[in-house]
This record gives structure tokens, sequence and C-alpha cells, in this order.
């Protein structure tokens, strides 16, 4: 009964959602004009975005 | 009969309130279902069902994180502040006021004043009996007083002075340059307050002009409110970016103009900068 996921999958998958969420909350903070009608904190979207950036990067380091 | 509402009948069940958003109910529901996609996946050895929970997971717990804390109706604000514009309307009519409001600028909270001076750290607007009276003395203001004699005029509190506290929070007045100013000050009333949806500032000599679209105080300015006041002093957000110009600039500031184009989609306001 093993994680079925290796390091290389978590990375990719941390690359992917940091993806998307930095995209996410660069156009959400740049576009206030219509960002104004989502009710969510952009902010702590952004934090979010920047840990799963972060996240990604230290599995590299690991796998270096 | 009346009947007492604590003493309620036995057979009445006590009713709880559950109040959750349906945005953390989804949140939740993510949660628990990527839970149990990751505990199958380990079971299962299956990695797709690993992917899957692992995404969901994280998608259900991002919801709760995001999630704001309380979000208001925005036509609340213009009720709320209308009743306030009501009353210095009623005070301006029943004085027979006609002149001007000058937005006074306060003295740095940690500059240090003697006690009799001491009111000169608070944030006024002169509202003058005559269009062509001037500002009242240091001393006239530093007392705090509400009605003027020298020359004929009332000290009230500005409306946007909630507003400006929390901008202050944001950027230090004082120590930036009006070009700096206009610069900054729309983006954070776009990005960290959204109450407009657009916002432009640019100075002109002596004269600052102020373009606003998409305010939420737009409705301030209806015909239907019959709010006079509100030329004068201006809606919560441009009394405090007058505010905002007089901290920064050290002198008086005045409404000069305001246009209102249909259904308030577009507001314009010229502020004037007093000189000396």
């Amino acid at each position: 009964m093993n994680f079925p996921l290796s390091l290389s999958d978590i990375s990719l998958w941390f690359a992917v959602t940091a993806i998307i969420l930095l995209i996410t909350s660069e156009l959400l903070l740049s576009l206030p004009e219509y960002s104004a009608q989502f009710m969510i904190d952009k902010k702590k979207l952004r934090l979010a975005a920047l840990g799963c950036g972060l996240a990604f990067l230290f599995t590299v380091l690991i796998r270096i | 009969m009346s009947q007492n509402p604590a003493e309620k009948p036995k057979s009445e069940k006590p009713k709880r309130k559950i109040r959750r958003s349906v945005s953390s109910l989804i949140a939740v529901t993510f949660l628990v279902t990527g839970i149990l996609a990751l505990i199958l996946a380990v079971y299962a050895s299956s990695q797709i069902l690993a992917f899957i929970g692992l995404g969901v997971t994280f998608w259900g717990a991002l919801f709760l994180f995001i999630t704001p804390v309380r979000y208001v109706e925005s036509s609340l604000l213009t009720s709320t502040a209308a009743s306030m514009y009501s009353t210095i309307d009623r005070i301006i009519s029943d004085f027979k006021y006609a002149g001007k409001g000058y937005y006074v600028p306060p003295y740095p909270q940690e500059a240090y004043l003697p006690e009799h001076l001491k009111g000169l750290k608070d944030t006024i607007v002169f509202i003058a009996a005559q269009k062509n009276d001037t500002m009242p003395s240091i001393e006239e203001t530093a007392q705090g007083k509400f009605l003027l004699t020298n020359p004929k005029g009332i000290l009230i509190v500005p409306p946007g002075l909630g507003l400006l506290n929390q901008i202050k929070k944001k950027i230090p007045a004082t120590k930036i340059k009006l070009n700096e100013l206009c610069e900054v000050l729309p983006r954070i009333i776009l990005e960290d307050f959204n109450i407009a949806k657009d916002l432009t500032m640019h100075t002109e000599a002596d004269r600052v002009k102020l373009t606003i679209h998409g305010s939420l105080y737009k409705n301030l300015y209806n015909p239907k409110n019959k709010l006079k006041s509100i030329y004068i002093l201006g809606c919560p957000l441009t009394s405090a970016i007058a505010c905002t110009l007089a901290i920064t600039t050290g002198k008086a500031v005045t409404i000069q103009k305001t246009i209102i184009y249909p259904g308030g989609s577009k507001i314009d306001t010229e502020y004037q900068i007093m000189q000396g």
C-alpha cells in the first residue's frame, strides 16, 4: 500500500496548478473593473499561487 | 394577550440557524471527495485516482482559503451615507449658507502642537456662509468649534474621513508628491477597495481633475435624493480624495465643479488647490 505518485508526478502537478493559479490571480489583480464581480480574496489567491510555485521549485531542488 | 418570546411551547423544537455560504459547502464537498479519492488511490494503487484526489482536495482547500470574510450589498453604502448628507443639507438651508466647502489640511499627528492648538490635527471641512468668504483663522479652527462667526460658516467632519483613514494605512499622504499621489491613489481605490470601476486623476496647475466610472456612491448624486451638500462636499469617495489632496499639498482644497453623466455612470470632479 504505497502512495501511487512519485516526486516527478507531484512536481508536474504543482507546476500545472501554479501556472493556472498565477495566471488567474494576475488577471484578477490587473483587471479590477471585471474582478470586482468575483467575491474572493484576491490577495489570498495570489499567496496560494506563489505557494504552489515555490512548492514546485522545492520539488525541482530535491530532484537535482 | 401578550406572550413572552422566551416562553416557547414544549412541542416546538428549537430551530438551529445554519448559515453556511454555498461556496463553503462546495469547498467542504470537494475536500471530503478528494480525501476519499486519495485513500482509495492508496488502496487501489491507482495513479489517476491519486491525481484526481490531489486536485480535488487542493481546490477544496483553496475555495475555503479564498472565501472572503464578509461582503455587504453596495447599495447599503449609499443608503447609510444619505442620512448624513440630509442632515448637512438641513443645517446649510437653515443658516442659508451658499459658500464653498474648504477641506482644511490637518497638521501631522506626530507634530508637536501646544494644547490650545491640538484641534489643528483634526481633518475638517469649512463650509462658508458666503461665496467670497475666506478661510477661518488658525485660532478659530483650533478651538474645535462647530459654528464660526468670523468668517461665518460651519466646521464639520468630512464625509470621506472613514475612507481617508483606510487610505492612510496604504499610503503616507504627507510624504509623497502630488504627481505621485495621482498615480498611486487610483490604484489603491480600485484594487484594494473596489469602490469604482475606473478612476483617473491628473493635475493642471492648481487644479486636479478626477474622473470616476461606475462609482458605488453614484446614487447619492441622483436628483431624486435632492441632496445639495453632495455638490459642496462630494460623495465619501471624492471627499476622501479631497482630504488626501489637502494633506499632500498642505493647502486647502475645494470642489470646484462636479459633472454627473446620465445614470451616474461617469462623475467628473474638479478640485482647486487654494493658494496662500
